[in-house]
């Protein structure tokens, strides 16, 4: 009988049959992805897919923006050329010191025999756009490991840290901005030296640093620039600007909130470096002790 | 013999595929982030109304694949999204002949409970992953797709709605 019917009436199978076939997929795909991680190959196929939308959807933006810029007129130009020129001489003057002052820290390291603090390799990558998920602050840029980005690598804009590379496509990858929720960046108060960790508390909130007692010097306008001892941050970024210190009688921690300093909401382009260079490995625990010959009598 | 206006046209599936790929467009444009999640989701809107206008050829299972599309170019985990459209599209699917007899505005009520039930379902999957409740503007696109909803309608069966000569 189910051979004889015409062609009209064979719809496959019924639409609760299919809805749990796909809704298991889809529990499979969650779990898999979520807590196992076992989806990366898969993500970066479908990526690739998605690539020619993502492209449309932010390059007549762009065409237009581009546009307005070839509009530009002639004295806006000089007048920032000139600008541009003063601030070279001014950073070219800095970055003069900057070399004598590396080359005099490099002849003291080697003198104390200790780990070089060169800077990896740098990628200019584009926003392509913020992801549509509330529940995380990422952005999406136009590099992947075809350019050479790699997982890890810290993400920064002319006036501190912005985020960090965690997952590589072929053509895109994806940042984890610092105010996403639970991200955290190691830092050191730039005022007093003082090192502490600052929090990241979700979408367009303020970071936060944490867990300090409610005597801690750090003060309002305070600049907190990353300490280096995780392994994944160079050292010396700025990250945030302290916006406002609470300290009440009644908690054991003062609440302390502070500003990113990076505007990833404001222009177009960031900067991908790769962290510092591998440390030596952590001495193994109380060997010291264990292994020094016992006085005897 | 004259044809009624009402009369409509089969759909060509390009036509779908383009509906489809213009709200992919529009959900990954850079200006998201600027109207704080105000934006309803374009893609789940489409995916109600193709599955309630073309039933036979829009389903579950295209459901589930744009989810997927949008899993990755949003950064999501994988099939939350996936799941929340498979989800829609059966509750259309499963009611598919009455929804379709009701006028415009009554349509618009149920896509607004179809699209407060997908976000409910991705609010779920985010809350048993780990996350926390991003606030109660989260559910504010699908009242605009609501609003929305009679509108765009219109606008897409326009295109369906063009009178055809009387010469047979």
């Amino acid at each position: 009988m189910h051979a004889n019917q015409p062609a009209f009436f064979k719809q496959g199978p019924k639409p609760l049959t299919r809805l749990m076939i796909f809704s298991a997929l889809s529990f499979i795909l969650l779990v898999s992805d979520a807590k196992l991680h076992l989806m990366d190959k898969l993500r970066q196929q479908l990526s690739v897919l998605v690539y020619p939308l993502q492209w449309l959807a932010t390059t007549p933006v762009d065409a237009v923006l581009r546009a307005g810029d070839f509009m530009t007129r002639q004295t806006q130009l000089i007048a920032e050329n000139r600008r541009l020129n003063d601030e070279r001489l001014k950073a070219s003057a800095d970055a003069m010191r900057v070399k004598a002052l590396e080359a005099e820290v490099a002849q003291l390291r080697a003198l104390t025999a200790s780990a070089p603090h060169a800077v990896g390799r740098q990628e200019l990558v584009k926003i392509l756009y913020n992801g549509r998920d509330p529940y995380s602050a990422r952005l999406i840029v136009d590099k992947g490991s075809n350019a050479g980005v790699a997982g890890g690598q810290i993400v920064i804009d002319h006036r501190g840290v912005a985020g960090q590379v965690i997952r590589v496509h072929p053509l895109t990858s994806e940042v984890r901005l610092i105010s996403d929720r639970n991200h955290l960046v190691p830092v050191m108060v730039e005022r007093n030296q003082l090192r502490t960790i600052v929090y990241g508390m979700g979408r367009n909130q303020p970071l936060q640093v944490r867990y300090m007692p409610p005597n801690v010097d750090i003060r309002e306008g305070d600049i907190l620039s990353t300490s280096g001892i995780d392994g994944l941050y160079p050292a010396g970024l700025p990250v945030a600007r302290v916006s406002k210190v609470e300290r009440q009688n009644g908690s054991a921690f003062a609440r302390i909130f502070c500003e990113p300093l990076a505007h990833f909401e404001q222009h177009n382009y960031l900067l991908a470096i790769s962290g510092p260079a591998e440390r030596a490995p952590y001495p193994e625990s109380a060997s010291a002790p264990a292994e020094a010959p016992r006085k005897t009598h | 013999m004259p044809i009624s206006t009402q009369l409509l046209r089969p759909v060509r599936f390009g036509f779908i595929l383009l509906t489809f790929i213009v709200a992919l467009l529009v959900n990954l444009a850079p200006w998201q982030a600027a109207l704080a999640g105000l934006t309803p989701d374009f893609v789940a809107l489409m995916i109600v109304y193709w599955a309630l206008h073309q039933p036979r050829r829009i389903g579950v299972g295209w459901a589930f694949a744009l989810g997927l599309l949008m899993d990755v170019a949003d950064a999501n985990y994988l099939g939350q999204h996936a799941l929340a459209y498979s989800l829609i599209a059966y509750a259309t699917l499963a009611r598919q002949r009455q929804f379709a007899l009701f006028p415009f505005w009554q349509q618009a009520l149920v896509t607004l409970m179809l699209l407060l039930a997908s976000q409910a379902v991705m609010l779920l999957v985010r809350l048993a992953i780990g996350d926390s409740f991003p606030g109660p503007g989260y559910f504010a696109g699908p009242l605009i797709a609501a609003v929305l909803w009679t509108p765009l309608s219109n606008l897409m069966l326009m295109h369906q709605r063009k009178p055809v000569s009387d010469e047979l």
